[in-house]
């Protein structure tokens, strides 16, 4: 549509423009320039000292873990969880609401719920898995299973999410190629991986680098009933982050810790992409213009 | 008749399978509910071995609540929050649809780059540029105000995508009709795009409805003192200064979790809707 004055968009954009410029980009822009500054200059210096930092390596390895683990298993999760609520039974709109409830929960009430159920003395899940005849876990105490368990609070509380993206891009594809491919004797493995799983790419490459991002940043649980303990196993990037700049008041670090993330976050949406995207090009775009 | 034999028994298996996922979802929720409307004592007491007794409660007690009530001012901060909440759901829609109405309806000069801005600001997690803000905020002279918790986040990248994407289907001829007539952009705005994109302001409130209540980062660095915490940070101190107090740290969660959950049952056809929308259409 043609305006006949030209300032009329820039004055309807200005407000929230103005508020994104002083409170996204500016801090952004100002938090790559604390990390090569030192005494007031520029320098590499705050770089060169993390990269002989033993507790960066360990945090950078640790957040490398809990990503690996974290991310695959959460689209799974959400994956499995949207096509059973895309299933077309009676009541489905129940489950689906009870699948998607844990989002309205927030990761501090999560952490808070799950911390006690996963304490060592009094925690159900212990009393759960001795009734079964388990012993007893260390759960958060033990250094090789807090990470675990951090990774269990988190699926928990974002599994719906995701499935609600997926649930969507099922609900989107059309019906007869189902019945199709029914017709020509496909089983159901064979339907997931060569008819689902292609056709949902867009929604899947949507819903990978959300998670990504949301999970190489994850920290409240840490910082909540960890502390990046015991022996460090939990202590993830965006912690020692938060501990550089609040406990230790060195920005810069801080700063150059949070542009390695940046960076990580950046190297993986791209490596999605070309893994996700490339074949998007040509068929099956019916459905999109609107 | 076998066909049908075999379907009935496959929808078994499938409802055995939602009911065991939600099972597994619910849990801890349930097991939250439960233990809030007991006493501490009761919690420790029946906690192993495994019984019926430790999924339920023996003796149903509000005292949690009290508790978190009197001892711990929590109404205090469930104020905090819905003021904050308050004040930002309606101006963060109308500072964002305003916004992205110009990109569903004109053609401009920098359209493309000023469009990317924002999308570059909605990629941009929040937790890195905490650090940085938080420096601006403290010299504004906002920390420890409900200021600083509203303004940083009113103009939010993600609900201006949301609105352009539904604005686009609005018909450009009803729009140029109202014009013909001789009405105002702002007449046109709030009287005609307005009434007729409910559903898509429904859905940006409650996004940023939770985003907001959920917040947990950015008012724990702003919001420290009593006058200007949120309910998170409540819970927060609450678990880190009074680790044993179990029933009432369960009663916050179960407080805390009830506002979003009872907000969203009646909304959720909005709001998944919406969501999926910004997602799936891309």
């Amino acid at each position: 549509m043609k305006v006949k004055r030209k300032w009329i968009p820039y004055t309807m954009l200005l407000p929230a423009f103005m508020l994104v410029c002083i409170f996204k980009i500016y801090p952004v822009i100002s938090s790559l320039m604390d990390g090569f500054t030192s005494h007031g200059h520029f320098s590499l210096e705050v770089y060169k000292s993390l990269l002989k930092d033993a507790t960066f390596w360990n945090s950078l390895w640790v957040t490398i873990k809990f990503n690996l683990i974290c991310i695959p298993l959460q689209i799974c999760i959400a994956f499995i969880l949207a096509m059973f609520a895309n299933a077309k039974v009676k009541g489905i709109g129940i489950f689906r609401t009870i699948y998607y409830l844990p989002y309205a929960v927030s990761l501090t009430v999560a952490t808070m719920i799950w911390s006690l159920m996963f304490n060592y003395n009094s925690g159900v899940l212990n009393s759960l898995l001795m009734k079964l005849g388990f012993s007893a876990q260390g759960f958060l105490n033990d250094s090789k299973q807090a990470l675990f368990c951090i990774i269990i609070i988190a699926t928990w509380k974002g599994c719906g999410y995701w499935m609600m993206f997926i649930l969507a891009g099922l609900k989107n594809i059309d019906g007869e190629i189902y019945e199709a491919a029914r017709i020509d004797g496909a089983g159901f493995f064979h339907t997931v991986f060569k008819i689902t799983l292609p056709l949902l790419k867009k929604v899947l490459l949507f819903v990978c680098v959300a998670n990504t991002s949301s999970n190489v940043l994850l920290f409240a649980p840490m910082q909540l009933i960890t502390n990046g303990g015991p022996k460090n196993s939990t202590d993830v990037l965006m912690y020692e982050a938060y501990k550089s700049a609040f406990k230790y008041a060195d920005r810069s670090r801080s700063a150059a810790i949070v542009s390695v993330l940046l960076a990580m976050i950046i190297l993986v949406a791209t490596l999605q992409f070309f893994l996700l995207g490339e074949r998007e090009e040509k068929p099956k775009r019916k459905r999109k213009g609107r | 008749m076998g066909r049908k034999k075999k379907k009935t028994l496959c929808s078994i298996w499938l409802y055995l399978a939602l009911l065991l996922l939600a099972v597994c979802t619910l849990f801890p929720l349930f097991w939250a509910i439960s233990s809030s409307l007991r006493s501490d004592t009761e919690i420790y007491t029946y906690a192993m071995p495994f019984t019926l007794q430790t999924l339920f409660p023996v003796e149903l007690t509000w005292d949690s609540y009290k508790q978190l009530f009197t001892e711990f001012h929590f109404m205090r901060s469930i104020l905090n929050t819905l003021i904050v909440v308050i004040v930002l759901i309606p101006c963060g829609c109308l500072i964002n649809s305003i916004a992205a109405l110009p990109f569903a309806l004109f053609d401009f000069k920098f359209k493309n780059t000023i469009f990317a801005i924002f999308m570059v600001s909605f990629m941009i997690p929040f937790e890195s540029i905490a650090i940085p803000l938080y420096n601006l905020v403290n010299q504004l002279g906002w920390v420890d105000t409900k200021t600083a918790l509203i303004v940083p986040a009113l103009a939010n990248g993600l609900t201006l995508f949301l609105f352009r994407q539904f604005f686009s289907d609005i018909p450009t001829s009803l729009i140029e009709a109202a014009r013909v007539d001789g009405a105002s952009w702002a007449t046109v705005f709030f009287q005609v795009i307005m009434p007729s994109s409910l559903p898509v302001f429904i859905t940006a409130g409650l996004m940023l409805f939770v985003t907001q209540w959920n917040a947990y980062m950015w008012p724990l660095l702003v919001g420290r003192s009593e006058s200007s915490r949120t309910i998170m940070i409540t819970l927060a101190t609450l678990k880190m200064e009074n680790q044993t107090l179990w029933s009432c740290l369960y009663a916050g969660s179960v407080l805390s979790a009830f506002i979003p959950i009872a907000l969203f049952l009646p909304l959720q056809r909005y709001f998944v809707e919406g969501v999926t929308s910004s997602g799936v259409k891309g």
